[in-house]
């Protein structure tokens, strides 16, 4: 039931963001912001890679930036 | 109401929950850059106190760009890891031995002491392959292969990814699929889960290397809301099965009134458990549903990068995870950027402090700290500055703290007196250099 509800919120918070994102964005020539590096989404591959290792290793949770898989007898 | 006001207020509605996820479609925007190597190095050292896990790891990320922007990124990471582990058995107000893994030796722990199982030691190798290509104008694919080896665990994953951008590329749909198979071979062989410790040299209850398969599928939207303002909203599915306990871990059994582990007779000359220890048994399925979304804030030179991620499984864990990052630009291509991570899961269905001896025993246990209820605090700060050569480095410092709770009906007698869980405190440290074209 509780997996149920939260796939429901999840559609329907994708479907209200998509079409509330419909009117948003920039024009071509509007990008030097987002192209800098500091605001790529991942900055630092590395970095980000240690600590999903990390907290996968220490926590019951993993993924949601990306893939959440094994790849460690640490948990 | 007319369907005009209806969609309106749809619409206004929509616009609201975009805003407060911090969300914006969009594409992450690269930077263009010359066909050639890019290297990315880390050193890493991550140490927990109380002569718990220490890790000194090397990392190397080696990317290739190729015309029409086809890129080739290679990665390897080699970790040296010491220390001891807990080993779900509970502190006592006497000594107890344990059995080691490999059911060669026994080893003691004092009185009042959280029982730590000290043959931790491994080194770990992963390599990872990808390949990203564009496939005609608005599409973008990418292939990859993962693999590492440790002692006991060998891992080996595929995964792809295709993304299709939509409105001027201001809106980016993705969805990727990861397969990983992973065998576990631990020392001494895979313990039958919920069967007594036994005695040195006896082996009665170990069966051969165990194997899981994990499936990953991740469903995502990137929207640019603003020149300044880049938000992402990621669904993922995880299905693993097979073994998933870890071979390990234990449980105390304890007696119903005093809390105290029973003893058991050993026999004159062979070293074994003193008190009675179970195996832990997981569950040998897990589905996982994890709802991610950033966001990534220019502000005049300062970014501010906000994540929230919720998950929830059938093993009826809960957590909620935040981090903040804010990169604040000094003088020289030099910039600071601390860290702030909050954490905080409720505990798996079948996560016991201790067996109470005499009660039938359970379909699942186990007295993993990783599988209670806790909340964690990461504090931290990167330090990053470009080298005259023009190559970039950074350096970070960051704590890392774990608080558990357990519940108060889940203590029986002597056990309120002793510090059940065990708190986890850490040092991350990282080097990190950039070089290459």
């Amino acid at each position: 039931m509780k997996t149920r509800l939260f796939m429901l919120a999840t559609l329907m918070s994708g479907a209200m963001l998509i079409n509330g994102c419909s009117s948003m964005g920039v024009e071509p020539w509007d990008r030097d912001v987002l192209a800098k590096e500091e605001m790529q989404l991942t900055t630092d591959a590395i970095e980000a890679a240690t600590d999903d290792h990390i907290y996968f290793s220490k926590e019951a949770s993993s993924g949601g930036r990306g893939f959440g898989g094994g790849g460690c007898g640490c948990n | 109401m007319s369907d005009t006001d209806k969609r309106s207020i749809t619409g206004a509605l929509a616009a609201a929950t975009c805003t407060l996820l911090g969300a914006n479609a969009g594409q992450p925007v690269q930077a263009q850059e010359d066909p050639g190597w890019d290297f990315n190095t880390a050193l890493l050292y991550y140490g927990e106190d109380d002569d718990r896990v220490q890790d000194l790891s090397v990392s190397l990320l080696a990317r290739r760009t190729f015309v029409d922007d086809r890129v080739l990124s290679l990665g390897m990471t080699a970790d040296v890891l010491t220390g001891a582990s807990p080993s779900g058995a509970l502190p006592q107000g006497f000594p107890q031995t344990f059995t080691r893994p490999s059911g060669n030796d026994a080893y003691g722990i004092d009185a009042n002491l959280l029982p730590l199982d000290d043959t931790f030691r491994d080194t770990r190798v992963a390599l990872t392959a990808d390949w990203q290509q564009p496939l005609g104008r608005l599409y973008q694919v990418n292939v990859g292969a993962s693999a590492s080896r440790e002692y006991d665990y060998t891992h080996f994953g595929i995964n792809g990814k295709i993304a299709r951008d939509f409105k001027q590329r201001n809106t980016t749909l993705s969805a990727g699929v990861a397969l990983a198979r992973d065998r576990l071979d631990p020392v001494g062989e895979t313990p039958i889960g919920l069967t007594p410790m036994l005695n040195v040299g006896d082996l009665s209850n170990r069966t051969g290397a165990e194997d899981k398969t994990i499936l990953d599928v991740v469903f995502g939207v990137t929207q640019i809301i603003s020149r300044d303002l880049l938000v992402q909203m990621n669904y993922s599915y995880s299905d693993s099965s097979g073994y998933l306990s870890d071979p390990y871990k234990l449980l105390s059994v304890v007696d119903g009134v005093s809390g105290e582990t029973i003893a058991v007779a050993q026999t004159p000359g062979v070293g074994g458990p003193s008190h009675l220890y179970l195996h832990e048994h997981r569950p040998e399925d897990r589905a996982k549903h994890s709802l991610y979304t950033q966001a990534k804030y220019y502000m005049g030179g300062k970014v501010l990068d906000v994540s929230y991620r919720y998950m929830t499984d059938d093993w009826e864990i809960d957590s909620h995870t935040i981090d903040l990052r804010y990169r604040w630009p000094l003088a020289d291509k030099r910039y600071i950027e601390p860290h702030l991570r909050f954490y905080s899961q409720t505990e798996a269905e079948f996560y016991r402090l201790s067996l109470t001896d005499g009660d039938p025993l359970p379909a699942y246990a186990s007295a993993d700290y990783r599988l209670g209820d806790f909340d964690a605090l990461t504090v931290g700060a990167k330090y990053g500055w470009t080298t005259d050569s023009g190559n970039p480095m950074s350096v970070r410092l960051e704590f890392y703290q774990q608080s558990g709770n357990v519940a108060a009906e889940q203590l029986i007698g002597s056990q309120v007196n002793q510090d059940n869980y065990p708190d986890l405190s850490a040092i991350i440290l990282q080097f990190g250099y950039q070089f290459g074209n």
